[in-house]
């Protein structure tokens, strides 16, 4: 369907502050967070948020497909980040946020310095327009067991633990080690030393700067993920891990999963900033047994969420001014000592509230001085149309050598053949 | 009363497997007034206008977005793309008909629909007509929570399911443990994950059909088994004889519905597994979850649309292959 | 005669007459109530419990004290009651117009003849073998251009009519309406709306009834539709409410149980209303007019 496009975007002049005004804004779970949004009404009564939150693939999908051709869409929409190889194919679908000014004159363009470069790429068109502005970082560091490193004669001091593996092959001998200590009969009963081995692969990937498709212009970008040596670095490094028997048959965010982690089922995981809660609310009788180490190959991420004005979108100029002030440093340090999730702006890495932040869950890990180390090392990946596609091949690929259905060499065979079909190429 | 009770002769087929007994169904007429099942005397004119509101609402809501569906299906189609979209002609068809996704994700869907259809109508059947008996105490109670299955929504059942086949710690394997049987895993299995979409299934609606039988079964005439009572025929008799032949319409119609819905199915692989490829080896890929894949994960929706119109033409297919069957079984010609 | 294999139970079972149902029947019954009612029983643990608890073995099988906070949380993200009452009127509406047109036109299927009539049931049953997935689009576009986006008639306009409830009407008329009646009150004078009004709704009135009720409940779980055409949180229907109590990334089990639990309640008490009202009128409605 066409149309929709053709929205001239000159620039738009702020609104008059008394005007009443309501904001629909699209999300999924709480992107927008509920002490903000008492905040923003303080400041602003004349602003009604309406916020309306759905499962991540209506709203992503299908929701925000129809918004585009139907011209209906809100105010503010939250695209997550393995949706934004999609959307930023088309861009025509969201306001060019260099072309809108908010209250105090700024536009992306001024903004952007204040955000992580890799973050705010994955905002960014393959035009260069900008459709989107970071929220948090999920960050990716590696969550441990401290009681149960130690039964295995594994040091626990979280300076020892992340010397025990600097790259991937040294994490992985970490884990056959620890593998060594659990008997026969745990080892049936499905006991390992990480989680789900299959997480290696994402987190390898993104420590690199390509991923599937290199950006020649083009609204879908030039792929490249069969040739490209990041992707097969990944890939093997993960069949490495999985044959070493390292991982569990666990997935994560399953029931299963849950339970594994108050059983000690496993004593690693690579976890994001925001999984600590996560990890609290499920096992809260391990308190004080876990600590956080650096991630091998240094750095990595996962999750994310991007605001964008949508083409369609009728109050634009208050939207951007909710969207400037929600994701103003400022605003992201409340969020982050409210409910933990980490900022996007690296000026606030080198504030106190983060520096000295620790969490006595997590054994009084400096967590802020953890995460920033590793967020500052990723560098900006250009993702493409297709990229939640062919994520998806890999990861049933590796799930098939995972559960012994496949060779790795048959696996990775059938994941290109796979996605011939999927890509047309 | 019209001729409700049609029998035949004992054929030398299924039925004389039993021992010769001494009650058999009063052969009837099978003569049916004049035009069958259309009243002479009843002007049909006023069919077009009773059928009207339904032709009318559903070529507009129902039709014309089916229709268009169908049109894409010929392009190479992008909904958010710029200018025109790609005419390809059949090659959409073509490719389909050679992709073994496509063929993974049916044999899949016949599996899974074979799981829960045939099991859930003899559990319903048996349901209804324990319900049916006028000496069942609490009758509203146990009629009020045939339908607690089909009132909670899919996706929470599905979580909890989900739960229940944990392959190590769920309930159900916990129970298989007791008896000393290993752990079955009801996710990466082929087998075992269709048994659990079809027990999500058959639990969420023997109850609901079990309901459609008792309305039915409630609607017969006490006349009938009074007097197949009065020729000697025993409870079992019965109930072969004249609740059966009676249910025919609702059983044709709970297959057909069940056929289409059970073809359809769409909610429970998609929570169960997570994603929308139904299992690392597609192993619980339905034909309505590749027809999403497509369009929103691979950005096909031409394809997805071909993948639309091929469901249609399948569950055509087996419907009236359904309903051949059902007829030939029930022996009568009734329309 | 049919041949379906039935799983040969005492003969007491099948009896619906004359014999005192014996204990295997009632055995049965308990047996499908508990696997009816246990999932959402587990719904209810859950939720009560908080979601640390069904990380345990062996999971705690009997509900906390925390239900009430869920049912706050709920209410204070969205306007639960005015849910309520969307839900109600949208069901209503569609259930009522859906059993008044599926009857006219079922009747017609069933008993009157025309040209085209064997065409057009099994159109009628051809249209239903079409996946919803397939026009959600379009069908959103459509209800977009007729400036119904975000409003209770989205959702209760594309459902006023069902190809099923014709199909089942068509089904039940056929089976349950003897020709001989309808002839009779034709020879006495009676047009066909007379014979449809006196003659054929009687007859069919718990089924009818049965068919409001499926209606009812098929809109009361509808999730995919409402979830795409509304977007203000006060029209919205019960699931779509429940659903805002979802966190980020990952899944509260206690706070979507709760939430499941709490959009299906309603429904719950509503029935053990109705199901008297259903045991009643079905136990008379056997009586042929």
């Amino acid at each position: 369907m066409v149309g929709v496009g053709a929205l001239a975007l000159g620039v738009v002049q702020p609104a008059r502050a008394a005007d009443p005004v309501t904001l629909t804004i699209w999300t999924f779970g709480d992107v927008i967070e509920p002490i903000m949004v008492k905040d923003y009404k303080a400041l602003h009564p004349e602003v009604t948020l309406q916020i309306k939150k759905s499962d991540l693939d209506p709203l992503n999908g299908t929701n925000m497909v129809t918004a585009c051709t139907a011209g209906n869409g809100p105010d503010i929409a939250a695209v997550e980040v393995s949706y934004s190889g999609y959307w930023r194919s088309y861009p025509r679908c969201f306001t060019d946020l260099r072309t809108i000014k908010n209250s105090a004159g700024k536009s992306a363009k001024d903004i952007q310095g204040d955000y992580l470069p890799w973050r705010w790429a994955q905002g960014v068109g393959y035009d260069d327009s900008v459709i989107g502005i970071p929220t948090d970082v999920g960050g990716l560091e590696v969550a441990y067991r401290t009681d149960l490193f130690k039964k295995a004669g594994l040091p626990t001091d979280r300076a020892k633990v992340s010397a025990l593996w600097p790259t991937w092959d040294k994490f992985i001998a970490t884990g056959q080690k620890y593998m060594k200590s659990v008997s026969k009969a745990d080892q049936k009963a499905g006991v390992g030393f990480m989680d789900s081995a299959g997480t290696i692969y994402s987190a390898v990937l993104n420590q690199g700067t390509t991923k599937y498709y290199q950006n020649d212009g083009t609204d879908s970008g030039k792929l490249v993920y069969a040739t490209n040596p990041q992707v097969k670095k990944a890939w093997d490094t993960t069949i490495k891990a999985l044959n070493a028997g390292i991982g569990t048959r666990i997935s994560q965010f399953t029931a299963d999963w849950n339970v594994g982690m108050t059983k000690g089922t496993f004593a690693a995981i690579l976890a994001p900033a925001w999984m600590m809660d996560y990890i609290k609310s499920q096992a809260p009788d391990t308190a004080g047994k876990w600590d956080i180490a650096s991630m091998p190959g240094g750095g990595g991420n996962q999750g994310g969420t991007q605001l964008t004005i949508p083409a369609s979108a009728k109050n634009k100029a208050a939207a951007w001014d909710f969207i400037t002030w929600y994701l103003a440093p400022e605003q992201q340090l409340k969020v982050f000592k409210t409910y933990g999730l980490f900022p996007s702006t690296p000026a606030l890495y080198k504030d106190p509230a983060l520096t000295e932040y620790k969490d006595p869950f997590f054994n009084n890990a400096p967590v802020g001085q953890i995460y920033s180390s590793g967020i500052l090392k990723l560098k900006p990946i250009f993702e493409g149309k297709l990229n939640r596609a062919i994520d998806q091949a890999f990861g049933a690929g590796l799930g098939r050598v995972a559960s012994k259905k496949q060779t790795a060499d048959k696996a990775w065979q059938q994941v290109l053949t796979d996605l011939k079909k999927v890509t047309g190429q | 009363m019209s001729a409700v009770v049609e029998s035949k002769p004992s054929k030398g087929g299924g039925v004389s497997k039993r021992p010769l007994t001494p009650w058999k169904a009063p052969k009837q007429s099978t003569v049916k007034p004049r035009k069958v099942n259309g009243i002479g005397s009843l002007n049909g004119n006023w069919a077009y206008l009773f059928t009207a509101p339904f032709f009318v609402m559903f070529l507009i809501f129902g039709l014309a977005p089916i229709i268009y569906s169908t049109y894409i299906a010929f392009f190479n189609w992008d909904p958010l793309a710029m200018g025109d979209q790609q005419f390809n002609g059949l090659e959409n068809f073509q490719n389909l008909l050679t992709d073994s996704r496509f063929w993974i994700a049916l044999g899949n869907t016949l599996d899974i629909w074979a799981m829960s259809t045939f099991p859930q109508m003899v559990i319903s059947i048996g349901l209804a007509a324990i319900l049916r008996s006028k000496f069942l105490k609490g009758a509203t109670f146990w009629r009020t929570i045939l339908l607690v299955p089909n009132i909670t929504s899919v996706i929470a059942i599905a979580i909890v399911f989900g739960q229940l086949f944990g392959r190590d710690f769920g309930m159900v394997n916990m129970v298989l443990g007791w008896f000393g049987i290993p752990h079955v895993d009801f996710i990466e299995g082929t087998t075992s994950s269709h048994i659990a979409i079809a027990t999500m299934i058959t639990w969420r609606w023997a109850g609901y059909n079990a309901l459609i039988f008792l309305a039915s079964m409630l609607a017969i005439p006490d006349e009938l088994y009074e007097s197949a009572q009065l020729d000697g025929a025993s409870a079992w008799q019965q109930f072969i004889y004249v609740t059966l032949p009676q249910l025919k319409n609702t059983i044709t119609f709970v297959l057909i519905v069940g056929t289409i819905g059970g073809l359809q199915v769409f909610a429970e692989p998609l929570t169960l597994g997570g994603s929308m490829d139904g299992g690392s080896s597609r192993q619980f890929s339905t034909l309505t979850l590749f027809l999403y894949e497509q369009a929103f994960v691979n950005n096909k929706w031409g394809y997805a649309a071909a993948v639309g119109i091929l469901i249609t033409v399948i569950v055509l297919i087996v419907s009236l292959i359904n309903f051949f069957i059902t007829r030939r079984l029930a022996g009568e010609d009734t329309k | 005669m049919t041949v379906l294999k039935l799983p040969t139970l005492g003969a007491a079972k099948r009896s619906p007459k004359h014999q005192r149902l014996n204990k295997i029947a009632y055995l049965l019954l308990a047996l499908m109530a508990f696997l009816s009612v246990f999932p959402f029983y587990w719904m209810f643990v859950v939720a009560s419990n908080g979601s640390d608890e069904i990380s345990k073995i062996p999971p705690t099988l009997i509900p906390g004290p925390r239900f009430l906070k869920v049912v706050a949380d709920v209410y204070s993200v969205v306007p639960f009651n005015q849910a309520l009452i969307n839900t109600a009127i949208v069901g209503i509406v569609v259930a009522v117009s859906q059993v008044l047109f599926s009857a006219l036109a079922g009747f017609a299927f069933a008993k009157l003849s025309f040209r085209g009539r064997k065409f057009m049931i099994l159109f009628v049953i051809g249209t239903m073998m079409l996946p919803s997935q397939l026009g959600i689009i379009p069908l959103f576009m459509l209800i977009s251009k007729a400036g119904w986006f975000d409003t209770l008639t989205a959702l209760i306009v594309p459902a006023l009519v069902t190809a099923f409830g014709v199909f089942w009407m068509r089904q039940i008329i056929d089976a349950q309406v003897p020709n001989e009646l309808l002839e009779a009150a034709s020879i006495d004078g009676a047009s066909v709306p007379r014979v449809y009004w006196s003659v054929v709704l009687p007859i069919i009135r718990q089924s009818a009834f049965v068919l409001g009720l499926f209606s009812f409940l098929a809109t009361w779980n509808d999730f995919l539709w409402p979830g795409l055409v509304l977007s203000s949180p006060q029209n919205f229907t019960a699931q779509i409410a429940v659903s805002q109590l979802k966190a980020s990334y990952v899944l509260d089990y206690a706070l979507n149980m709760g939430g499941a639990f709490m959009a299906t309640a309603p429904l719950l008490l509503l029935f053990i209303f109705v199901g008297r009202k259903l045991v009643t009128g079905v136990m008379d409605g056997a009586v042929k007019g």
